[in-house]
């Protein structure tokens, strides 16, 4: 059985009325039919607004660090993605555990909005709802409904999402997911990137990232980038200037890839947050396969785990002599 | 007056190298008073320890336009603070292989290891990691369309 609305609602309403918890996080329908917008309760009360359902794309995580010093723990809802990045919350002691309350839920896919558009050739305003059906969503239009297969629209992180079920939760909503059928080799993608030459790949990324106007969204909704104070906003030393230039551009993406290396948890929000369509899960993608190559970590599993830059063997790989 | 001067064409390229003040520092010393031969395209800058090179300087320095960057530090297990060159060494595994990810030579990127009795395997490094940035060219990421 896969979690609902309903079901959602019902056990947030419970949460409120014994006092487990004192604020939520959790989506709430948008401004058209193809929008979740994040909702956060203070009581039980507007509970209903709550939805759950293939459009609730964002990763929810990143707020708990705005509820830090609230009284009262904090209830939140978590795919599998967004549950990784609570871990790497916790390992960074970002959050305290014990004044979360995570309400998991397995996911089978989350659509890309772009993609259904132009797969269905509709404007947003006529669609009404989307819904999970197995292999494809069900969307249900003004006129009609029509099935579309998932493969087609769904979001590049999905399409390759090892853990749909939460890693770490307080209550499970529907049954656990354990892999998805679509899944298969995870870098796949970013193999075939680096089969190519130096040139070509210094021209891709050159055009990509030349689009950059740095408004910084994907440093932003990063989940995993808390620093108060951000290096790129440092005015001494003064890292980065505000020229718009490409190298400024180059500087920012391969530091920002590095600065998440090992806490990025391919959530996709950076990509989703972009403005500018630049593939920044691509960078993060490959540091991510790296670190798994090099020192066989994966991030977002193990709380006790320690991140693989910050600590050493000295018998690691030495390709220096 | 005739000039005489002959109009250089030969690239030459401007690298730079982090020199951990222990070991790296000391050796290019020992290789400067040995009077050993190199080429005179490295800067060096000094730092206390090759773990304080983060990959932000590394790649401000590419970014900039700066056909090299040699980071130089104590050997495995001699580092005089114990542990910076392990940490760095995990480092410039990642940075090495996202350079090449994204069009940047990772042969630009040198991690080498010099004690401070090493003069002669300083000059053999700089010598060795010019002939390399020579062959390769200049770095012309930015200008790329």
């Amino acid at each position: 059985m896969k979690a609902t609305s309903e079901e959602v609602q019902a056990r947030v309403k419970k949460l409120f009325k014994d006092g487990s918890i004192a604020h939520f996080i959790g989506y709430e329908t948008g401004s058209d039919g193809l929008r979740v917008t994040p909702c956060f309760l203070k009581s039980g009360q507007a509970a209903s607004r709550l939805v759950w359902n293939p459009l609730c794309a964002n990763n929810l995580s990143k707020y708990l660090l705005d509820f830090k010093n609230v009284e009262g723990k904090v209830g939140i809802i978590v795919k599998g993605c967004d549950s990784r990045s609570v871990v790497e919350l916790l390992k960074e002691n970002q959050i305290d555990r014990d004044k979360v309350f995570i309400m998991g839920v397995p996911c089978s896919g989350i659509v890309d909005r772009e993609k259904l558009l132009e797969v269905l050739g509709v404007s947003p305003g006529e669609v009404v709802a989307v819904e999970d059906d197995g292999d494809a969503f069900l969307v249900t239009l003004k006129k009609g409904k029509k099935r579309v297969d998932k493969e087609k629209v769904l979001r590049g992180e999905c399409l390759v999402c090892k853990y749909p079920t939460p890693v770490v939760y307080d209550v499970l909503l529907g049954e656990a997911v354990s892999s998805l059928p679509w899944v298969g080799d995870d870098y796949k993608v970013i193999k075939e990137q680096e089969a190519l030459s130096s040139e070509e790949k210094a021209l891709y990324w050159n055009k990509e990232l030349s689009r950059c106007i740095r408004c910084y969204a994907c440093r932003n909704v990063c989940p995993v980038c808390t620093c108060p104070e951000c290096i790129f906003d440092k005015k001494a030393p003064h890292w980065l200037t505000k020229a718009n230039d490409i190298s400024e551009n180059l500087f920012y993406h391969l530091v920002r890839a590095f600065h998440v290396a090992g806490k990025c948890v391919d959530c996709g929000e950076c990509e989703r947050a972009c403005p500018m369509n630049i593939p920044l899960r691509s960078l993060n993608k490959k540091v991510e396969k790296d670190l798994l190559e090099l020192f066989d970590y994966t991030a977002g599993i193990d709380v006790e785990q320690q991140p693989p830059l910050t600590t050493f063997k000295v018998g690691d790989l030495d390709e220096s002599l | 007056m005739q000039n005489t001067k002959e109009v250089k064409t030969e690239f030459e390229p401007k690298i730079l190298a982090f020199c951990c003040n222990w070991c790296a520092y000391a050796g290019a010393d020992l290789a400067g008073v040995s009077r050993f031969q190199m080429p005179t395209d490295v800067r060096v800058i000094r730092v206390m320890c090759s773990g304080r090179v983060p990959p932000e300087l590394i790649i401000r320095a590419l970014a900039n336009g700066l056909d090299g960057v040699m980071v130089l530090g104590c050997h495995p297990g001699e580092c005089h603070y114990s542990e910076g060159n392990y940490l760095t060494r995990r480092r410039a595994h990642v940075l090495k292989r996202l350079l090449d990810y994204i069009g940047i030579e990772p042969e630009r990127f040198q991690l080498r290891w010099v004690s401070a009795a090493e003069g002669a395997k300083f000059s053999a490094v700089v010598k060795e990691t010019t002939d390399k940035i020579k062959a390769l060219g200049p770095n012309r990421w930015v200008d790329k369309k």
